[in-house]
């Protein structure tokens, strides 16, 4: 049952949230809404966590053998919590906001929220389609509604290269549907799959390029950066601390374990091209002046390295990116709401205009300079574990996509404390004379985040418990 | 048989109708009323022993499939009556004969949807066609209706004789006009090349009847300059009445007659969705776009050609269904704006929140997005092109990449109503248009949750 | 006479209308090209009835076979005035609006 009301929970409140004309009760019902599905969240991983608790399966289609069957197991115990914990945050943060049309703004968010669960708690194929594409279509209305001046073409192509992965995907996954023994969609049966070496070789593309379009990864990156700089804040963060997160969730679930021949033939090619576009995503990242902008290009890279040590296909490298996962989630929200702040404060977020916030910002600065420092993945802090671990499994791969790889690290230290530097040091500029420290709401937001990432970074042995099962069986089966 | 009588009736009570009113409300609620008692005549012939018995001489064959055509031609029928009878009533001064029309093109329609003599296939198309000619020329005094008639009765004409050059060599292979019959005799006819060559112009006039590339072009003209609300009819119900007429041909295997048929129509699908898609990017009426982005429908439909199975049987009557409700909805709100292009859309959710919302569920729709009719509908003509053989995969990937494109178009409207700024004028929009709309938008989604809520009443 | 020769003459009227229906300008021309073709068409059914009846006739001497082709031909006279009724009244409303039967200005939607 626990599946089925995070789903419907976030989904029935957006759609009563649409009806809420007053501001301020729209934001405190979402609010609310969202710490409801978290409570959910937590009691379906640590109260009510037996099986028939945690999976729901239902007749949905029986003419076209799909059933609706979610589970919340393994990796999707991580994700939901990555999902449920980042929506009372964006809605906390930005709580002081305020949006046209609030309640619509709100409901669409909600829906979001409802899109995502369902993909991480799909466990059939259809049903997994249907989810990735509902995702979709409330973030296209509100990059498209509150965005920035090019909003309508930025988001038109952010949603036209999606749309197009997603149904190729959808061609991939009819054809598997074929193939299977008794004709279905469930996740049991694509696993149990046998199939030719050239339908695999054919089919792991149309897959690929779906989620590869969703990471994103070099070359097909190109929607990103734009969507992030042109969505409102609120969306950026789902974006890139969850959204982005479909793509790597998806090649872990449905890729790899379907095509394993196809995986061991081209993993060479998609981790060159991950390390091409983590080092390209980095060297941009350096010469950006717009800070959303450098987010964006810094979370390429990160994506990146996910996606290399996913498929270097060792145990460690893993482990590193579940692990990864959720604290680069943590970790790039962290940043978008100290953007976001510079950004409602000051009215500009280019760094040339900026300097000596510090003088004025102390809490915000300190917070801040833990988030980057956890963005370069220092010790003792919880990147530091995960990319540590996907380093290792790279390096096991071969030493010198390792090598190379390493390079981003060095670069990521440049572009990261370059921003911290022209954000926070040096005099104060006519703009940030009159600036104040962040809001009550924000630093609380802030200061809980920092918490998390030192903590995991200290003890990251309960994400690793958490995804243990997933990344066992991954390695018994093949 | 119910229908196809009570049709063809009702078409001249509709005509005797205006001798004794001349009201126009009234004259739109007997139709309305006729439209219910023909569905009501129809179902009990579906569901009950209650209906005309005739022998036939096995001209006409009333399967479930037919049938249950029948029930969404009629329903599509009542609910543009309904939404867009008031539009109607205003084409011109002869109400009544309108909706005259309409019922016999229904006649057609039914006829055509249980044929089982080439001879039914014939009238049924003609009967459906010559009605149309006058919807399309009935804005009198207007230029480009004057046109579109013209030219629509041109082709059609033209396509007439070829199907009729078509059915004569196919007699003279087979000495029959009974499908079943021609597809005993032409397997050992001496008249080899005959069979094949009939059937090939059978295939291109229904081509013209659909508007598959390269038999398009008389579309976008037509679809334009006829008055939008018969468009509006044309595009849906006779448009997909065409389909059933084709898939009942091929659907007795006649494909093996043809002639390497299976190089054809994969080419004819691609040729079709490349035209349809590419061009209806560049229009800036929305009404060509509808009348490209049909085409482009059309594409994905005669995916029910390609193979004959269950999945495309039932696909074809989805797609019938959900295409055309979603088409009659957004052609209903199209008739009430006052610019027809992209921008005069612009601003349309701040004046008419409710119509543009059930407007973006159409829009959806045609994109094929879930959650919507017209995504099962194109599914099940994906998968059907996939359960036969594996290797339509590639056809499959052309089509979904112009899915992509077809996104494309319909969002631009979406874009013009929620994200630009400006001031759609509308004529009056009254409550039970909006309340229609509603019914529409809510019967897409609910088919877009579950298809078997349709589909179940295939299989009674 | 062998059916060739019918095959072939109604192929050549068939193939003079199409050729007609899409090279000719005036309106009214077009109309007699596409009475043409289904003309063609008559004759060839009759031709196909002819033929069909005298194979059947040679095992069955009460044979029908061959009917049904006649009819259709009736079918399609009756049709053909039907559509050329509606064409005609279509022609006199263009010509009422235009003064002119000339296809060319079909060409004036595309704009």
């Amino acid at each position: 049952m626990i599946p089925v009301l995070l789903i419907l929970i976030p989904l029935l409140s957006g759609l009563v949230t649409f009806f809420l004309k007053d501001e301020k009760a729209a934001k405190s019902w979402s609010l609310l809404a969202s710490v409801i599905t978290l409570a959910v969240v937590f009691s379906g991983l640590f109260i009510y966590n037996h099986n028939n608790e945690t999976t729901f399966d239902t007749e949905w289609l029986p003419n076209l053998g799909s059933r609706f069957s979610l589970a919340l197991d393994g990796m999707g115990k991580m994700l939901t919590l990555l999902t449920a914990i980042s929506f009372p945050v964006v809605f906390a943060s930005t709580y002081k906001n305020s949006y046209k049309q609030s309640g619509s703004f709100y409901g669409l968010m909600l829906l979001t929220q409802a899109g995502l669960m369902g993909v991480f708690l799909a466990s059939d194929a259809l049903l997994f389609y249907f989810f990735w594409e509902l995702a979709l279509i409330p973030v296209y209305f509100l990059c498209s509604i509150w965005g920035g001046e090019k909003r309508i073409a930025v988001t038109f192509k952010f949603f036209i290269y999606t749309f197009i992965g997603s149904l190729l995907m959808l061609a991939g996954i009819l054809f598997l549907y074929f193939q299977t023994a008794d004709h279905s969609f469930a996740i049991k049966s694509l696993y149990n799959l046998h199939l030719s070496a050239k339908s695999q070789n054919t089919v792991f593309w149309l897959f690929f390029i779906a989620f590869a379009i969703k990471m994103p990864i070099f070359p097909l990156h190109t929607w990103q950066p734009d969507t992030y700089e042109q969505s409102p804040t609120a969306v950026t963060m789902i974006l890139s601390g969850v959204m982005v997160k479909m793509g790597i969730f998806a090649l872990i679930r449905w890729l790899i374990p379907i095509f394993p021949e196809a995986v061991a033939n081209f993993s060479t090619v998609i981790i060159i091209f991950s390390i091409i576009g983590m080092i390209y995503a980095s060297q941009i990242a350096i010469q950006q002046d717009d800070i959303k902008r450098l987010i964006a290009y810094s979370s390429i890279a990160h994506i990146g390295l996910m996606c290399a040590a996913i498929f270097a296909q060792n145990k460690i490298g893993l482990e590193g990116v579940m692990i990864q996962m959720f604290n680069h989630g943590i970790n790039v929200i962290g940043l978008w709401i100290v953007a976001d702040v510079i950004e409602q404060q000051l009215g500009t977020r280019k760094l040339s205009e900026l300097g000596g916030l510090a003088q004025k910002a102390p809490t915000l600065a300190i917070l801040l300079v833990v988030l980057s420092l956890a963005n370069i993945a220092l010790p003792l802090t919880n990147s530091f574990v995960g990319e540590f671990l996907m380093f290792i499994g790279l390096f096991q791969y071969n030493i010198w996509a390792a090598a190379i790889a390493g390079v981003s690290i060095i670069l990521a230290a440049v572009y990261t404390l370059n921003m911290i530097q022209k954000i926070f040091y040096g005099n104060t500029v006519s703009l940030t004379d009159n600036a104040v420290d962040a809001k009550n709401n924000v630093q609380w937001i802030l200061i809980v985040l920092v918490v998390v990432v030192i903590v995991l970074g200290v003890y990251p042995q309960p994400l690793i418990n958490l995804t243990k099962d997933t990344v066992n069986t991954f390695f018994v089966n093949r | 048989m119910n229908a196809i009588i009570l049709s063809a009736l009702l078409g001249v009570v509709m005509m005797f109708a205006s001798v004794f009113t001349e009201n126009k409300i009234a004259i739109r609620n007997i139709a309305i009323f006729g439209l219910l008692i023909l569905l009501a005549s129809n179902l009990l012939n579906i569901y009950t022993p209650y209906s005309f018995n005739v022998d036939l001489h096995n001209m006409l064959r009333f399967d479930s499939f037919g049938l249950f055509f029948n029930s969404i031609a009629i329903v599509s029928t009542l609910l543009y009556v309904i939404l867009s009878g008031s539009d109607i009533v205003k084409v011109g001064n002869y109400p009544a004969e309108y909706f005259a029309l309409i019922f016999f093109v229904l006649c057609g329609v039914t006829i055509l949807s249980s044929y089982n003599s080439l001879l039914m296939l014939f009238l049924g198309v003609e009967i459906m066609s010559i009605p149309l000619y006058i919807l399309t020329g009935s804005d009198k005094k207007n230029l480009k209706s004057n046109e579109a008639s013209l030219k629509y009765f041109l082709m059609g004409a033209f396509s007439t004789g070829i199907m009729l050059m078509g059915i004569a060599l196919l007699y003279g292979a087979s000495g029959n006009f009974n499908l079943e019959m021609i597809r005993e005799k032409t397997s050992i006819a001496e008249f080899g090349i005959l069979a094949p060559l009939g059937l090939l112009l059978i295939f291109i006039s229904l081509a013209f009847k659909v508007s598959a590339a390269p038999f398009h072009f008389w579309t976008p003209d037509v679809y334009d300059g006829a008055p939008s609300v018969f468009t509006s009819f044309m595009a849906t119900i006779v448009k997909t009445a065409g389909f059933i007429a084709f898939v009942k041909l091929f659907s007795l295997r006649m494909a093996d007659l043809g002639p390497s048929y299976a190089i054809i129509l994969p080419v004819i699908i691609i040729a079709t969705l490349l035209v349809g898609n590419i061009t209806a990017v560049f229009q800036q009426s929305v009404k060509r776009m509808l009348a490209y982005s049909s085409i482009a429908q059309a594409g994905f439909m005669l995916f029910a050609l390609y193979t004959s199975n269950d999945l495309s049987t039932e696909g074809i009557l989805l797609y019938a269904a959900a295409y055309s409700i979603a088409t009659i909805g957004i052609f209903g709100i199209l008739i009430k704006m006052k610019d027809y292009t992209f921008d005069g859309y612009n601003g349309l959710a701040k004046k008419q929140p409710l119509v543009a919302a059930t407007n973006t569920v159409f829009l959806l729709s045609l994109a094929g997005i879930p959650l919507t009719a017209g995504f099962f509908a194109k599914y099940y003509m994906l998968a059907s092109a996939l359960k036969s053989n594996g290797s339509a995969l590639w056809l499959v990937i052309v089509a979904v990449l112009f899915a992509a494109v077809s996104v494309y178009y319909y969002f631009r409207v979406i874009q013009a109503m929620y994200f630009k700024d400006g001031d759609a004028e509308t004529t009056e929009i009254d409550g039970t248009f909006k309340f229609v709309l509603v019914v529409l938008a809510l019967l897409i989604i609910l088919i877009g949750i579950n298809p078997s809520i349709l589909l179940r009443w295939y299989y009674f | 006479m062998p059916i060739q020769y019918y095959i072939i003459l109604s192929l050549a009227l068939f193939c003079i209308g199409i050729v007609g229906v899409l090279v000719r300008r005036n309106v009214i021309i077009v109309f007699m090209c596409i009475e043409l073709m289904l003309n063609a068409v008559n004759l060839l059914l009759v031709a196909f009835s002819k033929m069909h009846h005298g194979i059947a006739y040679l095992t069955d001497k009460t044979t029908t076979t061959g009917s049904d082709a006649q009819l259709f031909v009736f079918f399609i006279m009756v049709v053909a005035a039907a559509e050329v009724s509606v064409g005609l009244a279509i022609i006199v409303m263009m010509y009422r609006n235009t003064h002119s039967v000339d296809v060319n200005f079909l060409n004036r939607l595309k704009n």
